[in-house]
């Protein structure tokens, strides 16, 4: 994960908090999380050589398909629970949403935007967009549900969910002036924390 | 790799689960490696069901350990970094005390006057074991089926003697389905005609049918249905090579096979006491709240499940898990594809012996 973006989510990452990062990948935001905040922290995740890195890591981890199963952690009590480019592949992204503001108070989203001036460019000579943040075909992607930073934020204000916090990152990966003057034309991905 | 076995008697006995006593009881133990100055590496294994002290290398009595496939010099559980042991449970046949044993008391064989036992109580003899070695605690206790209950159950009842727990293809307890199983398994012995209510011995005959059709029930629900028809499929059995005349296809040559094997080895009152065991377990004790019972777990857990077993299917180890999650322990849930089945715990695979390597490592 890039520099910028886990320094943000450390940020608002509560001391010794418990967390849960679905689609964690190798566990390395939640071995930085643990080695800086003294997290309890737990990874979700469905590759098997992801999951060994979590394990040599130490982070503790969960084999599970996201898609089906984030309301079974319903009853732990966390405080924060992450999702970290990840909800745009899920089938109902609003449904994960929701469930993962059941598990936890807070949750940090980040997702890539489909409005970034490139895609739209892509888009205007009539074909799907990929840029070097988005590099599949529009048949091998696994974004089934790509959206903008204005829609993903519509869909905030439909569901009732509170943006406590939002950073907007450029191509660089770091949080330009461009990028928060017009994040749904300049950024590349928004990274938000949330509230019920 | 340097390999130990020997018999260890225990004067004080032991007072069961049941408020039965055992006035002494000796245990059958292998070790291998060995323990370092510091007494850090000691790694304990419990056996399944039908398993032994034997869990490595080869002996001539024995053959092959259970665990070979995990257990040794550079594999998953490395006997060149770690000081192993492994115990034959009380209420087996392999040597510890067990219904095949002479009761102290009477002089005579126990047989079915041999007390019933508990995962518990086999935790309990397990840490009295760990004492008489000078171990002061364990590295990785780690166990499949019935043994993964009894690494379980040594993270609850000993939190401060166990550093971390391996589950692998178990419970916290046995379901409807399990004891179903199970009961048809003992009632296959029961009623063999040289059982006489488990005093055999004395009558010197064995009820071996009865344990050879229990263990061919047995040795379906270790198998996947897939491992099966990939194995045998419906191919038909060689005259030559039949054990029975009955027999057509393959898998029931096998099963005659394995059934016939066993039955010559294994002990009757042990499958019943051992069983009976397993049906009896439920980690979430009278309260019934796993949730509550492992509130002062403080090891580290990995639990695995693979998706072939349907015996002890993964969903089993997951429970584990969210109430692991719930008490704020530390713990990893892994599911493997493990094609052998509630039998695939006891396989090398590449991604097993990885993450059990990479677990008691980091």
């Amino acid at each position: 994960m890039a520099r910028e973006l886990s320094k943000i989510i450390n940020n608002w990452v509560p001391e010794e908090s418990k967390v849960i990062d679905f689609g964690c990948g190798d566990g390395s935001l939640l071995q930085k999380l643990i080695q800086t905040k003294n997290v309890l922290g737990y990874g979700v995740e469905i590759n098997d050589s992801k999951i060994e890195e979590c394990i040599a890591k130490g982070v503790p981890v969960i084999k599970q398909d996201i898609d089906k199963g984030i309301n079974e952690f319903e009853s732990s009590n966390f405080d924060l629970s992450i999702m970290a480019r990840s909800i745009q592949c899920l089938k109902s992204p609003n449904l994960a949403l929701e469930r993962m503001l059941n598990l936890s108070k807070r949750c940090v989203v980040t997702l890539p935007n489909l409005g970034y001036w490139r895609c739209r460019l892509n888009l205007a000579s009539g074909k799907m967009p990929v840029t070097p943040e988005l590099p599949s075909s529009w048949y091998e992607t696994k974004n089934i549900h790509l959206c903008t930073i204005k829609d993903f934020e519509q869909l905030c204000i439909d569901q009732n969910i509170k943006i406590k916090d939002k950073v907007f990152l450029n191509s660089n990966g770091s949080s330009g002036i461009l990028a928060s003057i017009n994040p749904n034309l300049f950024a590349i991905e928004g990274v938000y924390l949330l509230e019920k | 790799m340097k390999s130990i076995t020997k018999l260890i008697n225990f004067t004080k006995g032991i007072a069961l689960e049941s408020g039965k006593r055992l006035d002494s009881f000796d245990l059958m133990v292998e070790t291998y490696g060995e323990l370092n100055e510091s007494k850090t590496n000691a790694i304990l294994l419990c056996h399944a069901f039908s398993g032994d002290h034997h869990a490595a290398g080869k002996n001539e009595d024995q053959g092959i350990g259970w665990w070979d496939q995990i257990v040794g010099p550079s594999k998953a559980i490395d006997t060149d970094e770690y000081y192993v042991v492994c115990c034959n449970n009380i209420g087996g046949c392999s040597g510890s005390s067990g219904p095949t044993s002479i009761n102290p008391n009477t002089k005579k064989v126990y047989g079915s006057d041999f007390p019933i036992v508990s995962v518990s109580d086999w935790v309990n003899t397990q840490k009295m074991l760990m004492d008489k070695l000078n171990i002061p605690y364990w590295h990785f206790v780690a166990g499949g089926s019935l043994g993964g209950m009894q690494a379980l159950q040594w993270s609850i009842a000993y939190p401060d003697k166990i550093k971390k727990a391996g589950i692998f293809a178990a419970a916290a307890k046995s379901s409807t389905q399990n004891i179903a199983m199970n009961e048809v398994a003992r009632e296959s012995i029961r009623k063999d005609k040289n059982f006489h209510n488990g005093n055999y011995i004395e009558q010197n005959v064995i009820p071996k049918n009865g344990i050879k059709t229990a263990r061919m029930l047995g040795h379906i629900t270790y198998l996947s249905e897939k491992h099966m028809d990939l194995r045998f499929g419906r191919k038909f059995q060689d005259d030559a090579s039949k054990i029975d005349k009955e027999v057509d296809f393959e898998v029931e040559n096998y099963l005659q096979y394995k059934g016939e094997k066993f039955s010559e080895s294994f002990d009757a009152n042990s499958y019943i006491i051992m069983t009976k065991a397993m049906d009896g377990y439920d980690a979430a004790g009278k309260e019934d709240s796993l949730d509550e019972a492992l509130k002062e777990i403080r090891a580290e857990l990995l639990i695995v499940g693979f998706y072939s077993d349907w015996l002890y299917p993964p969903e089993r180890g997951k429970e584990i898990q969210i109430a692991a999650i719930n008490n704020n322990i530390k713990s990893s849930y892994v599911v493997l594809d493990g094609e052998h089945g509630h039998d695939s715990f006891l396989f090398h695979s590449e991604q097993y012996s990885k993450i059990i390597k990479k677990f008691i490592q980091s």
